[in-house]
């Protein structure tokens, strides 16, 4: 069995699953539960001001058959007195002293409030806080949440107030609803922070119930913009860790969240440069004990691959991550139709003829049985059938060496200019 | 005409050029394609001009470019 604890950020931890903070982290109660279940830690859901929650607050997008896709939610930070919070992580903390707990804050841009809650809350004793930036409703409205994690000046400014008083690592949680996450990110680490962690929830409205015509959830008969998140937000959380994980700049270590639901998206978020990771809508779906199936699912994995350490996973699959600009435009791939695993449904040719590139031809053989053929010279190697193609290994991707040296947009467009400018100079002279 | 036979068509004309001893001196790309100037010092002629159509044409150009100037770097090197 693989070692599967980490250090992150200066924070121990038995294993990299933590709980993010939300409702499954509202009381001692479900953190102690967590932990008998295995998590290595959880962020206490977000501790601020006195606040009141709606009822109705949750809404969940399923497709295609699968049940919460998507997930969306108007609840606020607690609604319980910070002494309850503070008195419940004390006694979790005693009794689970080598799990990790972190606290999640939230309170006004104002220099004395965020000394005051970081002094009472270390006062008890967490392993570290996370300064959440990142809710998109309800405490923006007040200037909190995603209101301050969109300006860069407020996050390094409020940063830099709390790592003034605080004396355990402080992690700096990332809205997504921005357009260059990197640019936040950069900021929170000018400000002192020691890690990130993201993303927070989308902005989202689940949905319209097209017979009351009420948006989905609704207040008695209102709605609101809320936060999406759960396994349809995982691509834009992957693409947001990478775009900070190879970003200089940034430069310390990152907290996965974002639709993690598997062992194999743990897997993924660490190769993208995650230390550690946050789970929340996959527990609230399916309760805490998946935490099982995650940690022997990795620690299989692990031992496959002759790893002795999760840690080893960290940031791997980021040196392949790069910018459209380097990729080589002499790559080529082709499809291919396996005779033997093809059902002929079609699927594949119709796309090629209505979304691509009209090279997949519908033929009979010598048998006369109908089969699909790729004319692989008009193949452009897009997936597209592949991706349509209900049938296991039916078609196959295939890298075909085409003889040509490899070469980017960026290295034709400096040479294409190179050699107008060689030209222009020759037709001058 | 499938796409590969437009690129094939265009591939050709690039590399007969090519093997008549031209180089390739300009690449100007606008909406309508890329027009390509070929220039021949030995034995000398006007310059040759080909609007390439299809992106593989485009892209097949432009790596002869790189193939050259990688194998005059190499050159250099030696």
């Amino acid at each position: 069995m693989a070692d599967l604890s980490i250090d992150f950020a200066g924070i121990k931890s038995p294993n990299p699953f933590w709980l993010a903070s939300a409702p499954p982290t509202n009381t001692g109660y479900q953190v102690q539960r967590a932990f008998e279940a295995g998590w290595g830690g959880a962020v206490w859901k977000t501790l601020g001001e006195p606040v009141i929650n709606t009822s109705a607050r949750f809404a969940a997008v399923h497709f295609g058959g699968q049940r919460v896709a998507g997930f969306n939610n108007i609840e606020l930070i607690t609604d319980r007195p910070l002494e309850v919070n503070l008195k419940e992580i004390y006694e979790t903390k005693r009794r689970f002293p080598h799990h990790t707990i972190i606290a999640s804050l939230m309170v006004e841009p104002k220099r004395e409030k965020w000394h005051e809650i970081v002094k009472r809350v270390e006062a008890i004793g967490v392993d570290g806080l996370e300064l959440n930036f990142g809710c998109p409703h309800g405490m923006a409205e007040r200037g909190m949440g995603a209101a301050s994690g969109q300006q860069p000046d407020l996050v390094q400014a409020q940063t830099a107030w709390v790592k003034e008083v605080a004396t355990t690592p402080v992690i700096v949680k990332l809205t997504p609803n921005i357009t260059d996450i990197t640019v936040v990110a950069r900021h929170a680490v000018k400000g002192g922070a020691d890690a990130i962690s993201l993303i927070n929830t989308i902005n989202s409205l689940a949905g319209v119930d097209i017979h009351s015509w009420n948006t989905i959830p609704n207040v008695g008969g209102q709605g609101a913009h809320g936060g999406y998140c759960g396994p349809a937000v995982k691509p834009i959380a992957l693409s947001m860790v990478a775009e900070c994980a190879r970003d200089r700049e940034v430069g310390v270590p990152i907290s996965g969240i974002g639709g993690i639901s598997t062992w194999q998206d743990v897997v993924e978020f660490m190769l993208m440069g995650s230390t550690g990771i946050q789970v929340c809508t996959a527990v609230m779906h399916h309760g805490f004990r998946i935490v099982e199936e995650m940690i022997d699912g990795l620690n299989h994995y692990l031992d496959e691959k002759g790893l002795a350490s999760v840690t080893e996973l960290i940031g791997k699959s980021v040196p392949k991550y790069s910018n459209w600009g380097d990729l080589d435009l002499n790559y080529q791939v082709v499809a291919r139709i396996n005779e033997e695993n093809c059902i002929n449904c079609n699927k594949c040719h119709i796309a090629c003829e209505d979304a691509s590139h009209q090279c997949i031809d519908m033929l009979t053989n010598a048998e006369g049985k109908a089969i699909l053929q790729v004319r692989e010279e008009d193949c452009v190697g897009c997936n597209l059938c592949s991706i349509v193609c209900p049938a296991d290994r039916a078609i196959d991707m295939i890298a075909l060496d085409n003889g040509a040296a490899p070469m980017s947009w960026n290295q034709r467009s400096r040479i294409i200019s190179g050699v107008n400018g060689a030209y222009s100079e020759a037709e001058a002279g | 005409m499938s796409a590969f036979a437009e690129f094939d068509r265009e591939r050709q004309e690039i590399d007969n050029l090519i093997g008549l001893g031209y180089t390739i001196a300009g690449i100007y790309e606008d909406l309508d394609g890329a027009r390509v100037t070929f220039i021949r010092s030995e034995p000398a002629g006007g310059p040759v001009e080909l609007l390439l159509l299809t992106a593989d044409a485009r892209k097949h150009v432009t790596t002869l470019l790189v193939g050259r100037t990688r194998q005059t770097a190499a050159e250099i090197h030696r």
